[in-house]
């Protein structure tokens, strides 16, 4: 049977619409119906003829809201403005392309244009050429569509991509952390803090900062990625924005980052707690961290590194992790080893010395530095992110006449 | 446990929020007949009702260790009386809080200690209510710190008792609801008299 005609009759009736098919394709879809299920030619027509009306029309379907998707799919369209559930045609530059999460997905990546970023996700079954990172496309008649609270860019069959071969500048716009959405994000921030990696295939995560606020960041282990350096200032260009839990945090998968000159004044960084130590948690104490060069991860008791194994030449450490309460909030406290050693008057050589001599080994540091520092008040300062306290440093609070007599005015005043 | 007070921390969905330590004189934790517990959530905390207006799921008190008393056969578990300048607490810790029966066992009285646990009021076949804290951890200080908590104390149940009387204490309803009879005054007398006792 010959399905030339009917293809060459429904693909008049689609370019009617301003769209254009591959006539091949749809004869492919006609032969299947018939040949395959059985389905009567003129039936067979009609469904495919529907099928690529949907596809290139949906809104077309009891839904007002787009308006005609044919017509406004050709309007140039910047790509901060656009919304889920409207057909688009942008100009932009693949800046990122990342391996897709599926086989159904032929490619996804992030593109921009001077006015932002989105997402893109080109299905395998739309068939479209695969972009190259770089490269400035212009794609046309592209669905908008949200995934997890975030649009996106959805290349269909129907989807027309064509370089755009001149060299156009990119100028992303930087914003400030405070102002982040989910979804693509560029800033200019310093690394505030380097978290031990929680997985083997992190490469690095922590804190990035500037003068609005902080924000929680990672890097998946993956071809050509670098660990940033704490305390150094980066301009990060196209960050994955991601929400979790109602906070925010960048993954840099898909970003570009360059080191940046200057310093930036990085706000919350100095908050501070007067309260008392209510819990020493395990951990605290003398511990030994991995000696893998940027690893530092600290190790089990059988010198057990989650990644890179055994580790007999370790390196110790002293740390106290814990609950500073303040009778309103408590605060995951951490102190680092400089402050441990101020604290408790206990310094890593004398540590080692202890659990060394003492037949309960490393617990022995542990159980001495709680019996010093636990229901003890404190004055800690540092950095504040969601509830963690990584704090700079921290004395015994005195006892002051002062707060005594004002208390006393206080309390006798209206009695 | 009918009517709303919003929760007197921040946040109760999205993630575990770990309650914060009440500063609770002796005399005061003596006189809570009320304890809730918000949500049917198996978790979810239960909390004790200070008379003086805020809901309490754990306190950090500081006081002299007085007595101690080992108890039971098969599950041994330690009691203690813990002694401030307003009265005593009562406080114990079983083989359910290993470490801090362990730490209980080892001190000596009377020493000042610092303890972290949780209130709960129990009824004696008799009618008598008994409030009593299990320790989460117990630690021997010193009387600068002793000194401080009695200051912190003030000023918390200070705190509490303005909190009621201006009507921004998320728990006021209930107050009303259950210690109809307490006059606020009582825990001013309470803390300057504590505050009194202090020498510096």
């Amino acid at each position: 049977m010959d399905f030339s005609k009917t293809a060459e009759r429904i693909s008049v009736k689609i370019g009617q619409k301003g769209q254009s098919v591959d006539k091949k394709k749809i004869e492919a879809k006609l032969r299947r119906l018939v040949e395959e299920f059985g389905v009567q030619p003129a039936e067979a027509e009609r469904s495919v003829t529907n099928e690529l009306a949907k596809e290139f029309n949906p809104t077309g379907i009891g839904d007002g809201s787009g308006g005609g998707g044919g017509a406004g799919a050709k309007e140039d369209r910047s790509i901060a403005d656009i919304a889920p559930g409207e057909w688009v045609t942008i100009e932009g530059k693949v800046v990122s392309i990342l391996s897709p999460p599926s086989p159904s997905i032929a490619q996804s990546g992030i593109i921009a244009d001077s006015t932002g970023a989105i997402r893109f996700v080109a299905w395998a079954k739309a068939n479209a050429p695969k972009m190259l990172e770089g490269t400035w496309y212009r794609i046309e008649s592209a669905v908008v569509d949200e995934f997890k609270g975030v649009a996106n860019v959805k290349i269909h069959s129907g989807t027309t991509i064509k370089p755009i071969v001149e060299d156009r500048a990119l100028i992303p716009s930087v914003v400030k952390i405070g102002e982040l959405k989910p979804g693509i994000g560029s800033v200019r921030v310093k690394v505030v803090q380097e978290w031990e990696a929680a997985h083997e295939r992190m490469l690095q995560s922590g804190i990035l900062g500037d003068e609005s606020g902080t924000v929680k960041f990672v890097i998946w282990k993956d071809a050509g990625k670098e660990k940033l350096t704490v305390g150094t200032v980066y301009t990060i260009f196209h960050a994955l924005v991601e929400e979790f839990n109602g906070r925010l945090s960048l993954n840099l998968s898909t970003a570009t980052y360059m080191q940046d000159e200057g310093d930036i004044a990085v706000s919350g960084g100095d908050t501070e707690v007067r309260g008392t130590i209510v819990h020493i948690a395990p951990g605290s104490g003398l511990i030994k961290r991995c000696p893998v060069d940027g690893c530092n991860r600290a190790l089990s008791r059988q010198n057990y590194c989650p990644v890179h194994e055994i580790q007999p030449r370790f390196v110790y450490d002293l740390r106290i992790k814990g609950w500073l309460d303040d009778g309103k909030k408590t605060y995951n406290m951490l102190l680092q080893r400089d402050v441990v050693e101020s604290l408790t008057g206990m310094n890593l050589d004398a540590a080692k010395e202890l659990a060394e001599n003492n037949p309960l080994g490393m617990d022995e540091v542990f159980l001495r530095m709680r019996d010093a520092v636990l229901g003890r008040y404190v004055v800690c300062r540092g950095r504040e992110i969601d509830n963690r306290l990584l704090v700079r440093a921290c004395e015994r609070q005195k006892m002051e006449s002062g707060d005594h007599t004002a208390l006393l005015n206080r309390a006798g005043g209206a009695a | 446990m009918s009517n709303g007070g919003a929760p007197s921390q921040a946040k109760r969905d999205g993630g575990f929020e770990r309650e914060p330590a009440r500063r609770v004189f002796a005399a005061e934790l003596r006189e809570c007949r009320y304890q809730f517990r918000e949500g049917d959530d198996e978790k979810s905390p239960t909390f004790v009702l200070l008379p003086s207006g805020e809901r309490c799921n754990r306190v950090f008190l500081v006081g002299t260790l007085t007595e101690k008393q080992r108890q039971g056969d098969q599950n041994i578990f330690y009691r203690g009386r813990v002694v401030d300048p307003t009265g005593t607490f009562f406080v114990m810790a079983g083989s359910y809080q290993p470490e801090a029966m362990q730490q209980l066992a080892k001190i000596d009285t009377p020493a000042f200690v610092a303890v972290v646990g949780k209130p709960s009021i129990y009824q004696t076949p008799d009618g008598a209510f008994l409030v009593s804290v299990r320790v989460e951890s117990i630690t021997v200080v010193d009387r600068e710190t002793r000194d401080l908590w009695v200051l912190d104390a003030a000023r918390s149940t200070l705190d509490r008792i303005d909190a009621l009387a201006q009507g921004t204490a998320p728990d006021a309803p209930r107050i009303k609801e259950h210690y109809p009879a307490l006059d606020p005054a009582t825990f001013r007398k309470m803390a300057y008299e504590a505050l009194a006792q202090i020498k510096i």
